[in-house]
């Protein structure tokens, strides 16, 4: 096989040094920026998401004039895919590349693809960071670190102002966050609304599912990639039951998030609370342009606190300049520029030093009617409990069990019945 | 390349052939020999760009499909042979028997009647009476060239869940209760296939176009003289004519409504690679491939695939190829 | 169609006609237009219920943020290299095979045929891993002719060239030729070509629409801003949150017109072509 691959290479390279001999003229030649003598470096970076990494970049250069750095940007899913393509091709990848929390564990079990940071002088900057967020870049024995913390996202309680008033409910965040402190204040804080305003208290059936689930730190498998589900007091089977009594209270919308019918929901207060990420905010201001002081955001019950979504850097070793690439990815994650980052395009700080600074805390909202929502998330991103560990193929097994709740949901379906069939789907996934 | 200058060549043909048989009554055998020899080199020349074009990118990813559908391969840790478990993961998997359902409803409900419309569509764009006939020519392949973005998101408004959506609106008007779209049996096939049927309709007509530009006219001359009518013109010459175009785009087709992927996966947007009631044969794969890191069943889906294709395209092309068969040329 | 039954086309038959084909121009062209209205109006416009179905004033605005973002005519300019390049090789390439196979006799013309056909039935999605492995060892990463060689195969081109040429080039023509001393190559050049003008206006249109609206392999090649794409360069204008859909979709909206110049003046190739205008 190998000496076939060469072969096949070795003609390949030969033929379309003629075939393609006509065009080119049309290629820039993108080889003439590597060394040219002097430490001149050029490092790629991949990045996905709204991050501003480009203007970072920019101040970088600036600073370190042997340094160029190259930003591309993608859509979440094509960034991951279009990484491990090139870690599985073994070429290719780029000398810096984002890694999203969910799809971390996929790129964990290549780790030999990455550089330790730890060699690279990580260590030195552990206590800049919340500590449940460094572990998660680490490997399970803990001597590995394949990312270092970019933004993470603390969730938090949104909720109309006005749907709150009409059903009764207190609107100061403060007050808020005091009436509605367990789960079961929750349902009653969501029979209430129905009740005086017909509407839903939240948007979808993923969102009730996702109010326990994401506290959990134990969810649908082990280290080992066994299947948890059927466990006695599993954390999932927990949310799911919350998610169905919900449901069967009534309180539960059939808004997906992302949808058109979402955004015009948002837009109109035809639900009553999300339970967002820091980074729900970014997107609300942008594009839920009619809600304009109708929001605000609380603290969650502390069974709720939880993380949702957030990213590391890696280093892939393919890179011929880990210590440059190194250098410039603590610069960019360093409290700093996470403040930076956090003004620009809404990045939760990951360095708990950025929650102190008068630039964070006084960060006042028009959106929000006004309110510092920053130190709102700020608490709920200390309240986190520990590092969660997902898996490899946790998303497909998450998929399968809010397939269970949707078929209850819209079909009527009998709980019981759709997570058995939801347990069998997974282990039939989890067999490839 | 003047169009015109080619056409009379062509109607010259009836001197041309008895030139040609004076003269080849002239040629020794052995000339001939050399003469037919000459067109084997040729021949081999002609096609062997696209061979080896294909041995050095087709060839090898074919290969090495095939070759992983015995492995065990997340993509980046080392290769196990597993013998044939994939292909037996694969085959007793309810999930891939209903995606092999969910294509070939789609596939019957949305591309077999482009190729019946298609040909409707080009014979009209074709009449020589139409006005505007760049202005519908150019419409009619529009759904082809535009961007699957906003076709995704067109797509999503009109056939949204909601029972204000324009369709589900409509469907009131008629005393339909509104059809959940997104997630039941029989709504996500329909509006797939709507799609499908909407976005390719154009490229079979063209296709078509190009066929009913390769009839010599005088056909139709004759017909007109011997009172055909239109539909009788569409019915005994464009329709027998056109047959190896048929055949072409009968085999097309099969391909493409086997191997449909594009248009369910940007309909389906975030639930695409989770629900089963429109999953297809090659999502089926790529959700084994990308989204479960799982190389090894997806290459045997791949194969199974192949297998199924080969089927298919034999028994339609056949099927169509065996109505009448009228030799025209060389059809090998 | 029994008004069509009719000797001579009725004026009821041909309003009947216009009727149909106005109604599928109609649908054809309804998620261009809307493409068109939302490319002119703010972010906010996108997810309205009911949907907004009118142009706004954003227009130039739109495209001003586009530009701003990403460099434009540059990934223009190259995804036009990428497609007239392809494009022409795959005319090239098709039109000889098709040749080959509609008019010579050579042994194991029937096998080769077949297994040309047998390679459109390889899943795309599946080969991408593979396929990036022999570019990045060809050392074509990052580069447009890494891109092109890709679309370079194209059974379908030569299916239909085969197709085209053994329908409209006599046989006769091609002997004669011969007799006068052509070498096969002259044929192709001289006889074959302009008589297959049209199929090369279809075939052409087909192939440069699709190397232009394909996304996942050019994103996976490419990686440097200056070799972008269209395509690849669109996909930096969308993030995951905070979507700014005026300028997304203003971005998509011009990147499809040139495909719309190629579109007409293939068209016109095709208009002009022998036939026109034989159906009386």
């Amino acid at each position: 096989m190998r000496s076939l691959k060469k072969l096949v290479a070795l003609g390949l390279s030969t033929a379309l040094a003629f075939t393609l001999a006509a065009c080119n003229d049309n290629e820039k030649s993108s080889s003439d920026d590597v060394e040219k003598g002097d430490k001149q470096v050029t490092l790629d970076f991949w990045t996905f998401g709204a991050t501003g990494y480009e203007d970072l970049a920019k101040a970088y250069e600036e600073e370190n004039p042997n340094v160029k750095i190259k930003v591309r940007a993608a859509e979440t899913a094509e960034h991951h895919d279009a990484l491990f393509t090139a870690l599985s091709a073994g070429s290719g990848a780029p000398d810096i590349s984002m890694l999203e929390i969910d799809q971390l564990d996929r790129f964990k079990t290549a780790q030999d693809r990455f550089e330790n940071l730890y060699d690279l002088g990580a260590k030195d900057i552990k206590d800049q960071y919340l500590d449940w967020k460094w572990n998660t870049g680490e490997n399970n024995s803990g001597d590995f670190l394949i990312g270092l913390p970019t933004d993470i996202g603390p969730k938090a309680l949104y909720y109309r102002v006005d749907v709150f008033e009409e059903a009764g409910l207190p609107t100061d965040p403060d007050e808020v966050a005091k009436l509605i402190s367990t789960p079961e204040a929750f349902e009653e804080a969501g029979l209430k609304v129905k009740e005086q305003t017909g509407k839903v208290f939240i948007d979808s059936i993923e969102m009730a599912f996702r109010a326990y689930l994401d506290a959990a730190q134990e969810t649908f498998l082990n280290p080992e990639g066994e299947l948890l589900l059927e466990e006695s007091g599993n954390a999932v089977k927990e949310a799911f039951d919350y998610a169905v009594k919900l449901n069967d209270l009534g309180i539960v919308g059939k808004f997906e998030m992302w949808s058109p019918e979402w955004a015009n929901a948002v837009n109109k207060g035809e639900f009553a609370a999300e339970l967002g990420a820091g980074w729900l905010k970014g997107w609300m201001e942008g594009n839920a342009t009619e809600a304009i002081g109708k929001w605000r955001v609380a603290t969650l019950p502390s069974e709720f606190a939880a993380n949702w979504g957030g990213s590391f850097i890696a280093i892939p070793k393919e890179t011929k300049n880990a210590k440059e690439a190194y250098e410039f990815v603590q610069w960019l994650v360093s409290p700093d520029n996470q403040i930076k980052s956090f003004q620009s395009k809404g990045l939760f700080p990951s360095a708990p030093s950025v929650y102190e600074m008068d630039e964070f805390k006084s960060n006042e909202d028009e959106f929000f009617g006004g309110q510092a929502t920053a130190p709102v998330f700020a608490k709920a991103a200390q309240d986190i409990n520990g590092a969660v560990y997902k898996g490899e193929k946790y998303f497909p097994v998450y998929q399968e069990v809010l397939n269970a709740l949707k078929n209850v949901q819209s079909k009527g379906a009998d709980p019981n019945k759709e997570w058995e069939d939801a347990i069998k789907r997974s282990k039939d996934l989890l067999k490839r | 390349m003047q169009p015109e200058s080619s056409r009379e060549k062509v109607e010259k043909n009836g001197e041309v052939s008895a030139y040609q048989a004076t003269k080849k009554q002239k040629l020794s055998k052995k000339r001939y020999r050399s003469e037919e020899k000459k067109d084997m080199i040729s021949g081999y020349l002609y096609i062997a760009p696209f061979f080896i074009i294909f041995s050095l990118v087709g060839l090898y990813p074919a290969l090495f499909s095939i070759y992983l559908g015995f492995q065990k391969w997340n993509g980046l840790s080392p290769m196990t042979f597993v013998g044939l478990s994939n292909f037996e993961i694969v085959l007793t998997d309810p999930l891939f028997w209903k995606s092999v359902y969910n294509t070939i409803v789609i596939g019957i409900m949305g591309t077999a009647p482009q190729l019946v419309f298609g040909i409707i569509f080009a014979f009209l764009l074709n009449l020589a009476f139409l006005k505007f006939k760049h202005f519908f020519r150019v419409t009619i392949f529009m759904p082809y060239i535009t961007s699957m973005v906003a076709v995704a998101l067109i797509f999503s408004v009109l056939f949204s869940d909601h029972e204000s959506s324009l369709v589900n609106y409509l469907l009131s008007l008629a005393g339909v209760d509104p059809v959940n779209w997104s997630s039941s049996e029989w709504g996500t096939k329909i509006a797939i296939s709507i799609m499908v049927f909407w976005r390719w309709v154009g490229y079979n007509t063209i296709i078509y176009l190009a066929g009913i530009q390769s009839i010599p006219n005088d056909l139709y001359e004759a017909a007109m003289i011997d009172g055909a009518n239109k539909f009788q013109q569409l019915i005994y010459i464009t329709m027998p004519m056109l047959k190896p175009f048929i055949i072409l785009t009968v085999f097309t087709s099969t391909v493409g409504a086997l191997q449909l992927f594009s248009e369910p996966t940007v309909f389906l947007g975030n639930s695409a690679f989770t629900r089963d009631e429109a999953m297809t044969i090659v999502m089926y794969l790529y959700r084994d491939a990308f989204k479960l890191q799982s190389f090894g069943t997806a290459s045997a889906t791949a194969i199974i695939l192949l297998v199924m294709i080969t089927i298919f395209a034999v028994i339609n092309t056949s099927l169509i190829a065996g109505k009448g068969r009228k030799k025209r040329g060389e059809n090998a | 169609m029994s008004p069509l039954e009719k000797r001579k086309s009725t004026p009821v038959s041909k309003i009947l006609i216009y009727v149909l084909l106005s109604i599928v121009s109609l649908f054809s062209l309804f998620p261009f237009y809307w493409m068109f209205v939302m490319a002119t109006n703010p972010s906010s416009a996108y997810n309205s219920i009911p949907p907004t179905v009118t142009p706004g004033r954003l227009l130039v605005d739109n495209f001003m943020k586009v530009i701003d973002k990403i460099d434009f005519f540059q990934a223009m300019w190259n995804s036009f290299v990428v497609c007239s390049i392809v494009t022409i090789v795959v005319l090239f390439i098709s039109s000889l095979a098709g040749f080959a196979f509609a008019k010579f006799k050579f042994r194991g013309k029937n096998i080769l045929f077949m297994a040309i056909l047998l390679t459109m039935i390889i899943p795309p999605q599946l080969g991408l891993i593979p396929q990036y492995f022999l570019i990045s060892k060809a050392g074509l990463l990052d580069t447009l002719p890494g891109v092109m060689i890709l679309f370079f195969l194209n059974p379908l081109g030569i299916f239909l060239m085969r197709q085209y040429i053994s329908e409209s080039v006599p046989d006769e023509l091609i002997e004669a030729a011969k007799l006068d001393g052509c070498s096969n190559f002259k044929i192709y050049r001289s006889i074959v070509l302009p008589i297959i003008l049209p199929a090369f206006a279809t075939l052409g249109i087909i192939v440069f629409s699709a190397a232009w609206g394909e996304f996942l392999w050019q994103f996976t090649v490419l990686r440097d801003p200056e070799q972008y794409t269209i395509q690849v360069a669109l996909a930096q204008l969308s993030n995951t949150q905070n979507v700014d859909f005026g300028m997304i979709l203003s971005g998509v909206f011009w990147a499809t017109i040139p495909l719309l110049v190629i579109f007409l003046l293939f068209n016109r190739l095709f208009i002009s072509s022998i036939t026109e205008g034989s159906v009386k």
